[in-house]
Parts: C-alpha cells; sequence; structure tokens
C-alpha cells in the first residue's frame, strides 16, 4: 500500500520567482490545505450527521467518497460535461444513502456496537464491486476549468479555488437548510430527543432515512468535487477515513460546526507541516493531535459550540 | 449434560483433526491446504485477541493490527539483528507487543465504547505510517526478509520449519498451548471480573472491581495474542512488512471474530477457518472474494450476529429440546457457562 496524502503537495507547480519560491510554497501549500480542509469538512460533516442521528461509525464513508469520484469520472466521460456530473452524483449518492439504510442500516441499528462491523462490510463490498466493475487502474481526470491565476507568487489552479468556494457553498446551503427548513428542523428535532419527537409526530424513521441519504450524498458530493484534483480509483476512500474521523473527533462526536472548523484545522496544519517534512510525518502529527484532543477534551476542541 | 458431552468431544475432534491434517491432507488434495490450516491457526489468534477485548470486556478494537505488526517485527528484527532462534524470536515478539498494548493501553482503556475503537485504530495508523517511513529499520511496504532459525537442535536431531510437517506441528502446539492459556485465563476470577465489566461497569465498580485495571489486563493480553500471532506468521512467511499494521488488517480480524461467535473461546478459531477457506476457493475462481466476505460479514450481523458459535449453541439445544430427554436447568447452565453472552449486547459504558 503506497501512502497516498490527500492533503499533500500537489498544486505547487512553477516558481515565479525564487526568491518567493520559499515562503509562496509555504503558503501554497497552507491555501491547498485550505481548499482540501472544506472539502474533507463536507465529507466529515456528511460522517458527523449520520454520527449525531444514528449514533453509528461509519466505516463506509471514505468508499462513499471514492464512489463519489468514481462515478463522477464515469458520469463525466460519457455525458462529456463534468457539470452534469456534478448535479447528478449528489443525487445518486442521496439514492443509494436512502437503499443502505433499509438495506443494510436499519436492520442492524439495535446493535450499535456492530454497525461498525457491517459497515465495514459495506466499505469491502465498496471498494471490491469498484475494483470489479471500474478497475484497479488509478486514473486521472482533466479539471473543467483549465488554466492558472498567479497566487503569492505561484502559478495556482483556478479549479482548485472553485472547488474550494463550492464546497464552502455547499456547507453554507447544508446549514441553512438544517436551521430555516422544517425538513432541517425536524433532523435538529431528531437528533435532540428522538422520544419527543416521535410524540410531536416527526416521523422519526423516515428522518433517519433521509439523514443517513444526506450524509451519504454529501460524501459523494465531496468526490465529485474533488474528482479533478486527485487519482480516481477504487482506494482512495482508505485515505479520505481518517482525517473525516479526525475531524469528527476533533470539532467533537456529533458537533456540526466543530467538524468544519476541525477540518479546515487539520488540513492547513497538515498543509504547513508538509511543507517542512514529509506527508507521512505531517499525518503523524495530526493523529497525534488528535489522540492528544481525544484524551483532554473527549467531547472535543469546540464542546461549547451548540449541537 | 449431554450437550456439555457434545462440546468436549467435538472440541477433542477438532484437535485429533488438527493433528492428524498433514498425514491425512496429501491423501486427499494438495499439501498446499496444510500450509493453509496452519495459516489459519496463526490468524485465528489474532482474531482470538479481538475476541477477548470485544467477547469477554466489551471493548471493540479496530487496531490490534498494530500488536500484530509489533509482533512480526519482534521476531523478525530480533533474528534478524541478534540472531535470536524461533523460541527466543516468538518470546521478544510477544513481550514486545505486551509493551507495546502497555503504552497504548495505559490511554485507550480510559475510553469506551466508540471513542475506544477510535483511539485504537488512530494508535495502530500513527505506527503504521512510522514503520512505513522507518524504511532502513522495517523495509516499509516492501518489509524484510530472514531464514528461518532451528526450532530444536540436540546432537543429531535438527528440527528445522523447512520442513513442512515440523513447521504446522510447532505452530499447532504453540497455538494449543495460547488457546489452553486462554482457557484458563478466562475460567479464573480474572475472567469472572472481565464479563463482570463487559455486562455492566458500574456495579462491577461498586462491588470493588478495579474497572480500569480490568480493562488494562485484558488490553495487554489482548496484545500478547496478537504478538503471538505476529511472531508466529513472521516464522511463517520468513518475512516482515509494514502493510500486516493497516487498519484493514484489524477490520478482518474482527470480521473474524464476530462471523466465528465473539464471547466464545474457539469461535474465532471456526470464523477464520471458514473466511480463510472462502479466500481460497473463491479467490481460484474471481478475484474480487473480498466482496463475497463483505455481503458475509453484513449476513452474519444481521442473522446470526452470535456467529458460528451462537449457531452451534442453538443447534445442540434445538437438538436436545425437541428430543426432550435433556434437563433443561443442566442445558442452561451449560449454555451459559460455555456461551457467556453475545457481543451483542455490549453495554455502552459511561
Amino acid at each position: 500500500m503506497i501512502v497516498r496524502c490527500a492533503a499533500g503537495a500537489c498544486g505547487a507547480e512553477g516558481a515565479n520567482d525564487i526568491g518567493g519560491f520559499v515562503s509562496g510554497l509555504v503558503l501554497a501549500l497552507a491555501v491547498n490545505g485550505l481548499v482540501w480542509g472544506l472539502i474533507i469538512a463536507l465529507i466529515a460533516l456528511g460522517l458527523s450527521i449520520i454520527f449525531g442521528l444514528l449514533d453509528i461509525i461509519n466505516v463506509a464513508h471514505g468508499d462513499f467518497f471514492m464512489l463519489g469520484t468514481v462515478v463522477a469520472l464515469v458520469l463525466a466521460t460519457s455525458t462529456g460535461s463534468y457539470w452534469l456530473a456534478l448535479l447528478l452524483v449528489p443525487i445518486i449518492g442521496f439514492v443509494v444513502g436512502l437503499v443502505l439504510e433499509r438495506v443494510i442500516i436499519r436492520p442492524t441499528i439495535r446493535q450499535a456496537s456492530l454497525t461498525i462491523v457491517t459497515t465495514f462490510g459495506l466499505s469491502m463490498m465498496l471498494q471490491e464491486g469498484v475494483r470489479a466493475t471500474y478497475g484497479a487502474q488509478p486514473r486521472r481526470m482533466a479539471a473543467p476549468i483549465e488554466g492558472t491565476i498567479p497566487l503569492f507568487g505561484i502559478d495556482y489552479d483556478v479549479y482548485r479555488i472553485f472547488a474550494a468556494a463550492f464546497a464552502a457553498l455547499c456547507l453554507i446551503a447544508f446549514f441553512v437548510f438544517l436551521t430555516r427548513t422544517k425538513l432541517g428542523t425536524w433532523i435538529r428535532a431528531v437528533r435532540h430527543d428522538p422520544e419527543t419527537a416521535t410524540a410531536l409526530g416527526v416521523p422519526v424513521a423516515r428522518i433517519c432515512a433521509i439523514t443517513f441519504g444526506l450524509g451519504t450524498a454529501m460524501a459523494l458530493l465531496g468526490g465529485a468535487i474533488a474528482a479533478p484534483i486527485t487519482t480516481v480509483e477504487f482506494r482512495t476512500g482508505v485515505d479520505i477515513l481518517p482525517f473525516c474521523f479526525m475531524a469528527v473527533i476533533i470539532g467533537g462526536l456529533g458537533n456540526l460546526q466543530g467538524t468544519v472548523a476541525a477540518a479546515l484545522l487539520l488540513a492547513v496544519m497538515e498543509g504547513l507541516v508538509t511543507s517542512v517534512t514529509d506527508p507521512t510525518i505531517a499525518r503523524i502529527v495530526s493523529l497525534g493531535f488528535m489522540s492528544a484532543a481525544l484524551l483532554v477534551r473527549p467531547n472535543g476542541l469546540f464542546s461549547g459550540a451548540t449541537r | 449434560m449431554t450437550a456439555k458431552i457434545i462440546s468436549r468431544a467435538a472440541l477433542i475432534l477438532t484437535f485429533v483433526a488438527l493433528a492428524a491434517v498433514p498425514m491425512v491432507v496429501p491423501m486427499l488434495s494438495s499439501p498446499f491446504w496444510i500450509d493453509i490450516i496452519a495459516e489459519i491457526l496463526i490468524w485465528s489468534l489474532l482474531a482470538a485477541s479481538v475476541n477477548l477485548l470485544l467477547g469477554y470486556v466489551g471493548l471493540l478494537s479496530f487496531g490490534q493490527a498494530l500488536y500484530f505488526g509489533v509482533g512480526m517485527y519482534g521476531a523478525a528484527l530480533s533474528v534478524i539483528h541478534w540472531g535470536a532462534g524461533f523460541w527466543g524470536g516468538l518470546a521478544i515478539g510477544i513481550v514486545a507487543a505486551m509493551l507495546m498494548a502497555a503504552v497504548a493501553g495505559s490511554v485507550a482503556v480510559r475510553l469506551t465504547w466508540h471513542y475506544f475503537a477510535i483511539i485504537t485504530v488512530v494508535f495502530s495508523l500513527i505506527l503504521y505510517f512510522a514503520a512505513m517511513s522507518a524504511k532502513p529499520l522495517t523495509g516499509g511496504d516492501d518489509g524484510i526478509s530472514f531464514s528461518a532459525p532451528q526450532i530444536f537442535s540436540l546432537g543429531d536431531l535438527k528440527l528445522s520449519l523447512a520442513d513442512q510437517s515440523v513447521q504446522y506441528y510447532t505452530i499447532l502446539l504453540v497455538v494449543a498451548g495460547i488457546y489452553a492459556l486462554f482457557s484458563i485465563v478466562v475460567r479464573s476470577p480474572l475472567g469472572v471480573r472481565f464479563v463482570a465489566v463487559r455486562e455492566n461497569n458500574r456495579r462491577a465498580a461498586l462491588i470493588g472491581i478495579n474497572v480500569y485495571l480490568t480493562r488494562y489486563v485484558a488490553f495487554i493480553l489482548a496484545g500478547a495474542l496478537a504478538g503471538a500471532s505476529g511472531a508466529l506468521f513472521a516464522f511463517f512467511g520468513r518475512y516482515a512488512s509494514a502493510s500486516y499494521m493497516f487498519y484493514h488488517v484489524s477490520g478482518e480480524a474482527v470480521v473474524w471474530a464476530i462471523v466465528g461467535g465473539a464471547g466464545s473461546l474457539l469461535g474465532p478459531l471456526f470464523g477464520t477457518g471458514l473466511l480463510i477457506v472462502l479466500r481460497e476457493i473463491i479467490s481460484a475462481y474471481w478475484e474480487h472474494y473480498l466482496f463475497v466476505v463483505g455481503a458475509l460479514t453484513i449476513l452474519v450481523v444481521m442473522f446470526a450476529p452470535r456467529g458460528l458459535a451462537g449457531l452451534w449453541s442453538d443447534a445442540l439445544q434445538l437438538l436436545f429440546v425437541s428430543k426432550g430427554t435433556a434437563r433443561s436447568d443442566n442445558l442452561v447452565d451449560t449454555e451459559a457457562r460455555a456461551q457467556p453472552k453475545p457481543a451483542t449486547n455490549v453495554t455502552r459504558g459511561g
């Protein structure tokens, strides 16, 4: 297994002048971290809402991301339009999530400790399923927006800026949905107190299904956004998953805003550490940071924030 | 009584069958299967280490591959650098894994349930990445290989792992010995404390059991099991690789333990056996056997959450209840002892 670091140095090509190179590189890696941080925040948020509502640890979440990259690539090449793929992937993700919730999650939800095992089984099925159909060959996808813009003395890909902005937009849209719509209010109500929500006529089972669908859709959407800036193969989920877990833990299990903040913090930190050493050390640093956070503040760094 | 006798007979039969493998298998099929069965015996110890934590203490560890890897490198490096023999390498591997578990466990056992599962993965990932980068020592992904040392030499009598039968019997001896120790531990007062902590840690604390210490001891013993598995695997394959420390290996061990039946002594052995035999058979026809393993895992959790061991005890019960010969109170008693409660009822500790 090769360590493929998600937040690694992959966007800083071509320095304009040698003088500004070092500081430019550091800044570019930090920006890279921010771009990945926003995408990962979207995926980790999906993990976080599933955890918060259904109380399960979804080990297959990284593979949902991988499925998003693969489906985006397949759709974009078959329809010829990346934008159509970007629109369709989250819808497919939502449907996949609904089906999986009904078939796999709901029958095993009562054995909460075993859902880690069922989702691990699901993860194996997704990886091998993609490997059997799409193939084991890693592929790259052409960026739908070409060109670079100068950023801190380095030519930076325009698509990465777009990806960051789009991910940020999706994050904002999700929080607006959660606080301003009836469905969002119901989701928050079920998170808060399922018994009372049932008594007040909220269809709890349906809300759980919708939440799992939404969480899955967010992971696939993250994959569709990230497809042009990462390799597309059946194993990418394996790298993303620990990172998402770190964000969810450091942000506090079930704390949605905390998850987003932690994802950004971790990604920028990994970006900066990568500028002085190699990505593997950067990953070890974040994992160490996470264990410290888990032991010192088991409810997350931002436990003051509202659930 | 009858159910107990049948269970004991099955245990003896299993051991006899395993002991007869090098003589019987070449008559029926390719000697290649001897190595597969040896591999099952070795991996089953890793499943047993998951089982000790999940089935007896109620902690789901997703990081046992770390101690497997430490045991593996402990054995391999001591043979390469210190010229250790088989038994020395095995002992060093086990002790190294126990030390690693003592360090990681001192913080991990303070957490329960989700947090415990996550922190064990995190520790295994940290060490996995570290082992991957420390190429000069560990060989990283490619690993390091060594030649197998002698097991035993007395005058002209020299036993070496190069002989397939000797290797098989050595592995069987070590694995059976470890299972015997495991069975003594879970029947001892310590084993009773394990189960008390699993069932209700607050009540256990109230009757004077030190919950942390009990979990800590279990964690170190589980580390020893995983370490023994890793050390044996190093001798079996004559190499050690950091890729075995990845969390997928831990996940597979959890699957083996659950399919076999967490909370039963030998369940994980049969779970490991079933899945590895399936792998060998399916992968001959279809390379994507992991797809089948994943589906099987989900089906077992859905329809037989107590695994093969649960099916076995249900079958025994059905057999004797339908005959109406067995005294039910005795049967229940046997059941309760042979089958501590399934892991599905693991309480969420506070």
